[in-house]
């Protein structure tokens, strides 16, 4: 019942998507009707012709007023034809464009750690090959319907007007044919929802795998991961054929009718020709005979469109299920977000308060289970502790990233009631894991403050010790990266991660792990940087470095889910055996 | 074009399939093209019979009813045949193009990862267009045109000609027309569509980036520019495709006006009976069913040339080190040498000039020195995922140029500092290590990198499954996933490049204490910036592309 209702709710939802457009959806629905109108015209003319030329002996002469009638039907039918296949290819790409971009939207206003939690390469699956999977639906699937619903039952309804029998043939057979086509529908989509999930599954596997590569060459994975590969590929066929041994069952249904249709009209005709049938008053002519002939393909044409089709629907219908599970719900029309400008100069720096905050994992285990901090304005503090405690999940919670219960105040105001860009001025911080984007190392550094003029992105990549490796390259800092910093060490893409932190004017610095990948040596120079630009902000350092705790106020340690006073120093200083 | 010629091979070995699909294609088509002929000759042929006359009904009734038949079956059979064989195709082409890429690791800044994606799932999926679409149909139109021009040539010959050329134009020149004309905007629409998967990775994969930096309107706009130029490069596609069908139609339509016509005059000078005539011009009008198939997919082969092409580009792409054709054996043992061995990714500024080292087998070696100093250089070298520019790097005595690549990776195994933890259960990122390993064996090696207590919390234990890059586990968990995985391998050397990053002091010093005890009997090189323990044998800095003992 409630998988029913879901299913409602996605066929309703593509229909909201197909409505947002009337005057094109008009356009796309009866463009097509309108042909179909004139092919009657057209059988009718060419077997007025025939009959002529056959039965009354007319000479060619006579009959090119009609051939010339003839050839302009044909001209008409296929202009009407060609916009209207044009109207629904704007229709759909209209919708898609405008879907794909709302999903994007929708997810980047999502918390972080909801898309950490997913696979990036099952997220731009949907966003790309399920978005496009609904292309049939809106440009074939709706077109083919509302022809299948009308043209057949308007045809017959003319050929019954000629002769009642072939009309009644036609009437009592292509409403059968959709009864038909839906039994073998329904297996279809069941089959096609399985199928684009193993689709989805595939397509985040590669981008795992591929992120792997090296790792699988050096263990030699190469010819168990390839037949890996081959595996889930032919899982995919054989979900797919499934898909097709029933999609195609239905478009036989459909092939039967319509070549029946053609014997059953040329028989009948040609035995009531032979007055071996008998049942009408008057004489069937040629004409009207050869009109039933032409006309019978294409009754059931529109039904083998829609059958061609259908399984465009069930691929829509298994994208949209897809999409929603993804993403957890199926995407509403958003308002894109207001570019907020950067306020130019820092306000002084920031006093935090942490009162019984508690922040759990997305399974919802308890990391931090009672954190109580307060820091006057200009404090720096360190929190050391194992991995895995708790320390990036408490700063991902003091920046606003996380849910958490209890109280997190920055200048005495609660997280909660600082509106969202506000908060981002306020707070900076850099991760665990900063992501590189495709672009120079000065538009990688430039995301910090995107209107940064060269001179301000030159003095935080010094800053950051960005420059001493960056000179030594061909281009400098114009120099373009690969993905998520190809090319770069780890050490090299957190300091471009620091120098983007550098072009903002933060009153709270949250830091985790700034120097994990620096040897000793470039870590001081790094924290020579940090204290020089710390200056009057407050800042909060997550790390295993005791150089970098060193140079902190306080230092404090997690432990039982708790913050913890700390010694300065509780260990020797690990400065001694590197150099 | 020659794109997807490249791929031939691969249908060759499809060879049956592809027969028997072609086949119930064509029968389908001549069955339908046969149906309305006969029932339009039946048809009128009854109509001029005169009362009486004896006039044979069951032969061509049988006929009529007969090709009904036959093309329901074949029509069935070929679609199903010809879908079976198109996924076939796109299994081996899969497990073909991923084969391709491990010789060409590390694949560096050639290719982004968003776009490999892009060029493995939707690219291979666009050239199963290439037999069901283009190949298939076409040579199935041809013959069927042929079959209907050679009807023409002996029951009606002045419409012969007009017929072939109109029919030709509209199966041969108006796909390839169409196809020229796309070339263009299909190429377009795969790198738009690589584009906006990029953009789509980027968003996802850096959001906290974003979302801290407030620059999620950026990246939603990236995005958006992608999508509109993907949209606008679809719609060029469509509007030929429109106009190619259009085309097509009115090509079919001329043939018929043409057959039409030369059939009016050969009835007037009595060539041509009438049923005749009626039954051609059915023909003509069910062969041009062939037509209009071809037309719709024409515009898709057009993308799939433009992915055969990219897929090509990766698959030319020269690999980062050639194997030997003869490789000679390895002798056993884990010695490890580096001989005057210079190297530099851009060779006029080398990271490494004049470097030596000498690692005896069973040694446990640390070599540290300032970030970007080209330590991790080191280890790529010494499992040849680069060569020297000048020096050799030897094992055991033997030069690594002149060895198996894969009997080398067997003898040493290196975590990498990125090292990543796949999508998958625990088990199966530990077999990565070692195929045949029990479970047993796979306990002690969790034992032994502290992480059986957290493995024995999981649901499922060895059977849980690990998130994407291992983000459902903590860095430092991750990273010692990615440790058992090393130690399990049975390899004389292995190498660690940063095996600590992330961990914090406490557990980066016991584990580096104890990498010469879990190594025993196995020469370990360690890369490393954290303090060296005093259970290494030996410490060596690394200076201006040269190794100094640091300590002894």
């Amino acid at each position: 019942m409630d998988d029913k209702d879901k299913i409602v709710a996605q066929g309703r939802w593509l229909n909201q998507l197909a409505g947002a457009d009337r005057v094109l959806l008009a356009a796309v629905l009866g463009l097509p009707l309108l042909a179909g109108a004139l092919l009657v015209a057209q059988a009718a003319v060419l077997a007025g012709v025939l009959h002529r030329a056959i039965v009354e002996g007319a000479v060619l002469t006579g009959l090119l007023p009609q051939v010339a009638l003839l050839a302009t039907i044909l001209v008409v039918r296929i202009a009407l034809g060609g916009f209207g296949e044009l109207a629904a290819m704007r229709f759909g790409e209209a919708i898609k464009q405008r879907l794909r971009f709302d999903m994007v939207v929708d997810l980047l206003q999502r918390s972080p750690t909801w898309t950490a939690a997913r696979s990036s390469g099952a997220l731009s699956s949907t966003v790309l090959e399920q978005v496009e999977a609904l292309d049939g639906y809106f440009t074939r699937y709706l077109p083919a319907m509302v022809q299948a619903a009308i043209l057949p039952v308007a045809f017959a309804v003319i050929a019954f007007s000629v002769d009642w029998i072939v009309g009644l043939l036609f009437l009592i057979s292509a409403p059968l044919i959709p009864v038909f086509m839906a039994l073998a529908g329904w297996g279809a989509e069941a089959a096609s929802r399985s199928q684009a999930a193993a689709l989805n599954r595939l397509s985040g596997r590669f981008a795992d795998r591929l992120r792997g590569l090296v790792t699988l060459k050096l263990f030699g994975q190469e010819a168990a991961e390839t037949a890996r590969v081959r595996a889930a590929s032919e899982e995919l066929r054989v979900r797919t054929m499934r898909v097709m041994r029933i999609a195609f069952l239905s478009s036989a249904v459909l092939e039967f009718f319509a070549a029946l249709g053609v014997a059953g009209v040329a028989l009948y005709v040609g035995l009531t020709f032979l007055d071996l049938v008998n049942v009408h008053s008057t004489e069937l002519t040629l004409s009207a005979g050869m009109f039933l002939l032409l006309m019978a393909p294409e009754v059931y044409q529109p039904l083998r469109l829609l059958a061609a089709h259908y399984h465009d629907r069930a691929s829509a219908k298994a994208a949209v299920a897809e999409i929603e599970r993804e993403l957890d719900g199926l995407p509403a029309a958003v308002a894109p977000v207001a570019a907020t400008a950067m306020a130019g100069a820092a306000e002084g720096p920031a006093s935090l308060e942490l009162r019984s905050v508690a922040v759990s994992d997305p399974t919802g285990r308890p990391v931090i289970a009672e954190a109580d901090l307060t820091l006057e304005p200009g404090g720096r503090i360190a929190i050391l502790g194992s991995s895995g405690i708790g320390k990036s999940t408490l700063l991902e919670a003091i920046a606003g990233l996380r849910p958490f219960s209890g109280v997190i105040r920055v200048d005495g105001q609660a997280l909660a009631d600082i509106d969202i860009p506000e908060l981002r001025r306020h707070i900076a911080m850099l991760g665990q894991r900063p992501r590189l984007f495709v672009g120079s190392i000065a538009d990688n550094i430039r995301l910090g403050r995107r209107d940064a003029d060269h001179a301000a992105v030159r003095r935080a990549a010094q800053l950051a010790r960005v420059a001493d490796f960056a000179d030594a390259l061909p281009e400098g800092l114009a120099t373009p990266l690969g993905e998520d910093g190809l090319g770069l060490s780890g050490g090299e893409i957190q300091r471009i991660a620091l120098a983007r932190l550098y072009l903002r004017h933060p009153r709270l610095i949250l830091l985790d792990e700034p120097t994990a990948h620096l040897d000793v040596a470039t870590e001081a120079l790094v924290l020579d940087g940090l204290a020089e630009f710390a200056r009057d902000r407050t800042l909060v350092v997550a790390t295993h470095s005791l150089a970098v705790a060193a140079r902190m106020d306080k230092v404090f340690r997690i432990g039982g889910g708790k913050l913890l006073p700390a010694p300065k120093s509780t260990s020797g200083d690990r400065s001694m055996g590197a150099a | 074009m020659r794109a997807i010629l490249a791929f031939a091979p691969l249908l060759g070995r499809l060879k049956g399939p592809i027969t028997l699909t072609l086949l119930l294609s064509l029968i389908t088509l001549l069955a339908g093209i046969g149906l309305l002929g006969l029932s339009g000759w039946f048809l009128t042929a009854a109509a001029l019979s005169t009362l009486g006359s004896a006039f044979n009904i069951f032969a061509p009734s049988a006929g009529v009813r007969g090709l009904s038949f036959i093309r329901i079956l074949s029509r069935y059979g070929e679609k199903l045949s010809g879908h079976d064989m198109t996924l076939r195709l796109l299994s081996d082409l899969r497990a073909w193009l991923f084969a391709r890429l491990f010789p060409l690791v590390p694949l560096a800044r050639r290719f982004g990862r968003g776009d490999l994606v892009s060029r493995l799932l939707a690219d291979v999926e666009a050239l199963d267009t290439v037999f069901l679409v283009a190949l298939g149909p076409i040579s199935t139109a041809v013959l069927a045109g042929g079959a209907m021009t050679l009807v023409l040539v002996l029951a009606l010959p002045g419409a012969a000609l007009t017929y072939a050329l109109l029919f030709f134009a509209a199966v041969l020149l108006v796909p390839i027309g169409l196809v020229l004309a796309s070339r263009a905007a299909g190429a377009e629409a795969v790198a738009a569509n690589a584009m906006l998967r990029q953009a789509v990775l980027d968003g996802i994969d850096g959001h906290q980036d974003l979302m801290l930096f407030d620059a999620t309107d950026a990246a939603a706009g990236a995005a958006a520019v992608a999508s509109g130029r993907l949209s606008r490069a679809r719609q060029g596609l469509g509007l030929r495709a429109a106009l190619a069908s259009a085309l097509v139609q009115l090509l079919a339509g001329g043939a018929l006006i043409g057959t039409l016509l030369a059939g009016l005059a050969a009835l007037e000078q009595g060539t041509l009976d009438g049923p005749l005539l009626a039954g051609l011009l059915l023909a003509v009008i069910a062969s041009f069913e062939a037509s209009a198939m071809l037309v719709r997919s024409a515009t898709r082969l057009a993308g799939a040339a433009a992915a055969a092409a990219r897929l090509q580009a990766i698959t030319d792409s020269a690999p980062a080190v050639a194997e030997p054709a003869a490789p000679l054996p390895i002798p056993p043992g884990g010695d490890v040498r580096f001989e005057a061995v210079r190297f530099g990714y851009d060779p006029q500024h080398p990271v490494l000039d004049g470097l030596s080292l000498a690692v005896r087998a069973g040694e446990c070696v640390a070599i540290t020195g300032p970030s970007g100093a080209g330590k991790s250089t080191i280890a790529q070298l010494l499992l040849r995922l680069v060569d020297p520019d000048a020096g050799t790097v030897k094992l055991n005595g033997s030069d690594l140029r002149a060895v198996n690549g894969a009997e080398l990776r067997g003898r040493i195994a290196l975590m990498t500092q990125d090292a990543p933890v796949f999508l998958d259960t625990i088990r199966a990122n530990l077999r990565i290590g070692r195929d045949d390993a029990v479970d047993d064996a796979l306990w002690r090696v969790l034992e032994a990198v502290h992480l059986g207590e957290f493995v024995r919390s999981l649901p499922g234990q060895l059977d849980a499954v690990v998130g994407e890059a291992g983000r459902t586990l903590s860095a430092g968990q991750a990273r010692r996933v990615c440790l058992a995985r090393t130690l399990l391998s049975q390899a004389d050397v292995i190498v660690f490049d940063e095996p600590t990053s992330g961990l914090d002091v406490e557990t980066e010093t016991a584990f580096l204490s104890e990498l010469p005890e879990l190594t025993r009997g196995r020469t370990a090189i360690v890369i490393t910036h954290a303090v060296v323990p005093e259970t290494f044998d030996r410490v060596l800095e690394l200076r201006a592309g040269r190794l100094e003992a640091a300590r002894h």
